[in-house]
């Protein structure tokens, strides 16, 4: 009799195991939202929630933040009341331009970035970036008379960008550009820099296990409802529609991949993306694509410049910052990681 | 005394029998579901296609239909034509795989892949290469 009940027990729990190794039973359900209007990118935010309703909060929450770094950080548009860094760049050699805080926190730490890679990530190359946009707008209107910048007028721009000429007063919450010929463009790093400030808000707000991505500025709050990483790959350059390249699993951490082919222009047949290497003043051509996993966003968005470095030069930076890691993958598919990318590995 | 009862047998057979049933089903919940392509416009979802493959079609949705999508023989979904400037959403190229994107953002469209039933702990959330 004894027997047939250990039987019976051990039958019973034979029974539950797959649903208890497989996940955890949660009252938390998983939403979805997107949103095109902020960044001139997509948005998207995965995350659990009690209800729609909850979840809706959050989500709200994270675009109403997200909208107003936007506009601050925007150097194409104006807004009313708003001095952002197009009103700095309109005031350069001028007069120094009182900001929200939040404009001065990010200068301070695109400051800190620019020292860390070297000069690579430096968001006082406005002069330079906006030819190439110039010429990417017009090739987009008109691609048969797509042309390239001339040399000469990206090497006069080039000698205004001079990052210690962006005057900042901490005191009087102002900035000012020294240089009347430089502009700041801040597009290497202001996404990342609000997904992350937007992501330790929501956390804050009881927002604990959520995914958000700002046109592949990745932040996984915590991790999944089911026990699990949050799973991000990492889409083959070569072949959009193959396997992945790389598959990770996510928990508290940032993640972002720069590459070269969706936001591009083509001129004799010959493809040119949006990354522009300050030392060439020509778009970067060393790999196809580099990702970054590293804990704060808009470190990581700013780390990804070393698609601008030869890979021992950008391997050597990774390896000294703690908790960070990369991955290049060259024009001949060649693929290389840093030491402990292997670590975050998805099954 | 006898090194096995005959009770003895039918637990251990119970216990091999229930245990390789419990594998099956832990792997057929863990194995990546089925795709499907779910395309929003302005937010909303508009449509809903499955990536079973074995077509080849192109179509629109009603809401503009100046963005032509085509569902191809392998089961994989594209942005065919669209009449942005920009033209990234075509150069998102194909989607098949539960956590691919792309999005038209002048058309305000935004198409997905999700898994076709209940997700499971395989799928990918999110599949980054803009």
């Amino acid at each position: 009799m004894q027997r047939k009940v250990t039987a019976a027990i051990m039958i019973i729990v034979l029974l539950f195991t797959p649903a208890a190794c497989g996940s955890e039973r949660n009252e938390k359900k998983r939403f979805e939202a997107e949103f095109l209007r902020l960044f001139d990118t997509v948005t998207r935010v995965i995350g659990y929630a009690g209800s729609k309703d909850d979840f809706n909060r959050q989500v709200n929450l994270i675009y109403d933040n997200l909208e107003e770094y936007h506009q601050l950080f925007d150097i194409y548009n104006s807004y009313e009341g708003i001095a952002n860094i197009k009103t700095i760049n309109d005031q350069a050699g001028i007069a120094p331009v009182k900001v929200d805080r939040r404009i001065i926190d990010l200068l301070l730490f695109s400051k800190e970035a620019y020292q860390l890679t070297d000069g690579q990530l430096n968001v006082a190359l406005g002069a330079v970036l906006k030819i190439w946009h110039d010429h990417r707008e017009a090739a987009l209107e008109n691609p048969e008379a797509a042309a390239l910048p001339a040399m000469e007028e990206l090497k006069r721009a080039s000698e205004h960008t001079d990052i210690d000429q962006i005057i900042i007063d901490q005191e009087n919450s102002t900035v000012y550009l020294a240089d009347p010929q430089m502009s700041l463009d801040v597009g290497g790093i202001a996404k990342g820099y609000a997904v992350e400030q937007v992501s330790r808000l929501a956390e804050k707000n009881g927002f604990t296990q959520a995914l958000i991505s700002v046109g592949g500025n990745v932040r996984a709050i915590g991790i999944r409802a089911d026990g699990v990483k949050w799973k991000v790959g990492i889409q083959n350059p070569f072949d959009q529609n193959g396997e992945d390249i790389s598959k990770v699993g996510l928990k508290d951490i940032s993640l972002v991949t720069s590459g070269s082919y969706e936001r591009y222009y083509v001129v004799d047949g010959k493809k040119y993306h949006h990354i522009i290497d300050p030392d060439t003043l020509f778009p970067a051509e060393g790999y196809e694509s580099v990702t970054i996993l590293c804990p704060d966003s808009g470190m990581a968005d700013a780390l990804a410049k070393v698609i601008n470095m030869p890979y021992e030069e950008g391997l050597a930076l990774i390896e000294s910052l703690p908790g960070t890691e990369a991955l290049w993958v060259f024009p001949d598919k060649t693929v290389k990681t840093s030491s402990h990318f292997k670590d975050f590995l998805a099954d | 005394m006898k090194f096995f009862k005959r009770t003895d047998l039918v637990i251990i057979l119970s216990i091999v029998l229930i245990s390789a049933a419990s594998w099956g089903i832990y792997n057929y919940l863990h194995e990546e579901t089925p795709a499907k392509a779910e395309i929003y416009y302005y937010s909303e979802l508009v449509k809903t296609v499955e990536l079973g493959g074995g077509e080849d079609r192109t179509f629109s949705i009603p809401q503009n239909e100046n963005v032509v999508f085509r569902l191809y023989q392998d089961g994989s979904i594209a942005f065919e034509e669209s009449d942005c400037p920009d033209k990234v959403c075509i150069h998102a190229g194909k989607l098949r795989r539960s956590g691919q994107f792309a999005a038209c953002l002048p058309n305000g469209i935004v198409m997905k892949i999700v898994p076709q039933g209940t997700r499971g702990g395989e799928d990918t959330d999110l599949v980054l290469g803009n």
